[in-house]
C-alpha cells in the first residue's frame, strides 16, 4: 500500500492532518507526520528522511506533501540527496490532497493514482 | 451506452448518519473498487462517487435520498454494493 508523509513547519498541524487522514483512509495505510524543526517551527531533513522511510515499508512507494514553501525545499534537498524512483513530491492542497491521497492509497491505488488523486485535489470546489 | 441503460438505484442515508468524513470515506473506498463509472448524487448535486472531496462537498445530512448510477462493466454490481453500503452506513463515535 502506498504511504503518505505530511510535512509542516508545525508538528501539531502535521500530526492533526495525520490523525484526520487516517481516520477516514482507515487502520492499513502508512501515513507520517514530520513537523516542526525539534521543538521549533520549522521543517527538518532528517525528521522528514525519516517519516519517508516509515511510510515506505510496504514499497509501493510513497507521497509526500508539504506545507508551504520551505516545507517543499526540505523535502526537496532530502530527495535531491538520496533520490527514489518510488517517492513522489505533489503540489496539491495540504490537507484536501493529504485526505485524498490517504483515501486512495486505502483503497489500494498504485503510486501514479495516488498522486493523481491528490493533484486532483486542487480542482474541487468546497462550497 | 445510453442513459437509460444505467443501472440506477436511489437508497436514503440512514436517519442517523450524515455523508461526512468517515462515512463518506467508506463510501468512496468502496466505489474505487470497481470499474464501473459511478456518480452520486443528492438533490440537484451530482457528484463522482470515487471523489472524495466531490462527494463531501454534495453535503447529504442524513435520511437524504441518493441516487446512485453507473455505467461500465460492473455498473449494476456497483450501485447494488455501493447502496447497500450506504443503507448500512453507521455513525461510529470517535
Amino acid at each position: 500500500m502506498v504511504g503518505i508523509v505530511v510535512v509542516s513547519h508545525s508538528a501539531e498541524l502535521a500530526n492533526g492532518l495525520r490523525a484526520l487522514a487516517a481516520q477516514m483512509a482507515g487502520p492499513d495505510v502508512a501515513i507520517e507526520a514530520a513537523g516542526g524543526a525539534g521543538d521549533r517551527l520549522g521543517t527538518d531533513e532528517a525528521t522528514v528522511r525519516a517519516a519517508i522511510g516509515r511510510a515506505g515499508r510496504d514499497g509501493d512507494g510513497v507521497v509526500v506533501l508539504g506545507d508551504l514553501g520551505s516545507s517543499i525545499l526540505t523535502v526537496r534537498a532530502v530527495l535531491d540527496e538520496d533520490p527514489h524512483d518510488d517517492v513522489c513530491l505533489v503540489d496539491a492542497p495540504f490537507v484536501e490532497g493529504a485526505v485524498t491521497a490517504a483515501v486512495a492509497a486505502g483503497a489500494g491505488a498504485t503510486l501514479a493514482e495516488v498522486v493523481q488523486a491528490a493533484q486532483e485535489a486542487r480542482g474541487v470546489a468546497k462550497l | 451506452m445510453s442513459p437509460s441503460s444505467e443501472p440506477e438505484r436511489v437508497v436514503a442515508l440512514p436517519a442517523d448518519v450524515d455523508l461526512h468524513a468517515r462515512p463518506a470515506a467508506a463510501f468512496v473506498r468502496a466505489a474505487m473498487a470497481y470499474d464501473a463509472q459511478v456518480t452520486v448524487a443528492a438533490g440537484d448535486r451530482e457528484a463522482d462517487a470515487k471523489s472524495l472531496l466531490s462527494v463531501l462537498a454534495l453535503g447529504a445530512k442524513r435520511g437524504t435520498l441518493l441516487r446512485l448510477r453507473a455505467a461500465g462493466a460492473d455498473a449494476a454490481k456497483a450501485v447494488d454494493g455501493l447502496a447497500d453500503l450506504v443503507a448500512g452506513l453507521v455513525e461510529t463515535p470517535v
